[in-house]
């Protein structure tokens, strides 16, 4: 089975680095899945969530990424990212308070606040594949 | 001469100042790994998102508003400067030789005739501008933490600096700070951030990245390369004031520990010399008293 080395990159660490089977990543305009031999690709990100499943198809780690960028080219994936959260440590409540709260102030920063959140939220939500 | 009594209290003193400042050295040293290990974890992210630009820069993008990042507006009439110190001190000629380069770089400019303001960043650059120029001062940043600052500080003030920049407020930017070169040697440099200085930037990656270059021909962009470029130019702007933060702390911490460590070794030196003194003056003391004694016998 063919991997491609996986690098999740914030502004602070290195997140995640390693051999992996596929990644699902949220491109601006959908969502991505990445594969070895993936044609060379550039592209921004929107608030989402990053899948990274392993040789045998079964899902590894998830994260919650705000925001970045995607370099892919067939051997390797590079993903730089701002705000990246382990999507098992994230707590549907605390989200859910963080929303009311901003909803309270109408700023532009808080706009842009509650759609990261908001998107947070469906992250948490929204189904996945445990195995492909 | 003075007396015994004295001479003791001055060892004291300076044996206590020794325990400080080896203290402060232990400290620094240690503060000076983790804040080498924060640099060197921001490298790979700043290190891909300038040959991402490279490679986008390099084709011809023309454009309004956030494009101007790169290409500058036209103008060079506006400075911003930027010095990048500590917040705190004793750490030898860190702060003063920012201050005082910041200072004729200002000058320098304003001789050319043309204006220029300052924010500044960390509590001794902000005490220093505060004094002589106050007036040019639009906004100082302190407190950014003993650690070094977070990416979110290095965004705020990124933020900062580009609201002025489209309020149309000034032309340049440039940062002035201290580069890490070694844990004992810093270096004053100059960095503009705005516009963007690809040229530079292009000319060092040209070598490794040649072949690189014509691969890069051949990139799906998604959604297109300007909407890319739109968010890719903010964010640079940030990773760059985040990595200029991270190196100046690392540099305080190194030149927080030289420093440190000469006031160690100078204290040390102090005591032995005094101590020296003290066994003299004592010596003496004996010597004195024997004298009365044996002259005293003498006389009888």
């Amino acid at each position: 089975m063919a991997k491609i080395s996986f690098d999740l990159v914030s502004p602070e660490s290195l997140i995640f680095s390693d051999q992996v089977g596929m990644v699902i990543i949220p491109g601006k305009d959908g969502d991505i899945g990445v594969l070895p031999g993936h044609t060379k690709l550039l592209s921004s990100l929107r608030p989402g969530r990053v899948m990274v499943y392993g040789e045998e198809k079964k899902l590894l780690k998830s994260y919650f990424v705000a925001g970045g960028f995607v370099e892919i080219n067939p051997e390797k994936c590079i993903l730089l990212a701002e705000n990246v959260d382990d999507l098992n440590n994230l707590d549907k409540e605390a989200i859910d308070s963080e929303i009311r709260k901003l909803q309270l102030d109408e700023s532009e920063e808080a706009k842009k606040y509650i759609i990261i959140a908001q998107a947070k939220f469906d992250a948490l939500n929204a189904s996945y594949y445990e195995k492909i | 001469m003075p007396s015994l009594k004295d001479l003791k209290v001055q060892i004291k003193s300076v044996g206590s100042t020794k325990k400080i400042t080896s203290a402060m050295k232990m400290v620094a040293a240690s503060k000076l790994r983790r804040s080498q290990e924060r640099a060197e974890a921001a490298r790979p992210y700043s290190l891909r998102l300038e040959e991402m630009l490279a490679s986008l820069a390099s084709s011809n993008i023309s454009g309004e508003g956030v494009v101007s990042l790169l290409k500058g507006n036209g103008k060079n009439d506006r400075y911003l400067v930027v010095p990048v110190t500590a917040d705190r001190g004793l750490c030898g000629g860190f702060n003063s030789s920012i201050n005082r380069d910041a200072y004729k770089y200002i000058n320098a400019i304003e001789n050319q005739g043309k204006k220029c303001n300052i924010i500044t960043i960390g509590k001794k650059s902000r005490d220093f501008f505060k004094r002589i120029m106050k007036e040019k001062i639009i906004e100082s940043f302190v407190d950014l933490g003993t650690a070094g600052a977070g990416y979110d500080t290095a965004s705020q003030i990124s933020n900062k600096i580009q609201n002025l920049y489209f309020d149309d407020k000034f032309d340049v930017c440039v940062f002035i700070y201290n580069k890490f070169i070694s844990a004992i040697t810093q270096e004053v440099s100059h960095q503009q951030l705005i516009p963007l200085d690809i040229g530079s930037q292009e000319e060092k990656n040209e070598q490794k990245d040649e072949k690189k270059e014509k691969e890069n021909a051949i990139y799906i962009y998604e959604p297109d390369e300007q909407t890319i470029l739109k968010d890719l130019l903010p964010k640079n702007v940030s990773i760059q004031v985040f990595k200029i933060l991270l190196e100046s702390n690392a540099g305080e911490q190194g030149a927080r520990m030289a420093a440190m460590d000469n006031a160690t070794r100078n204290a040390g030196e102090m005591i032995d010399s005094l101590t020296l003194k003290f066994n003299r003056t004592r010596q003496a003391f004996i010597t004195k008293e024997l004298i009365e004694i044996i002259s005293g016998a003498e006389s009888v």
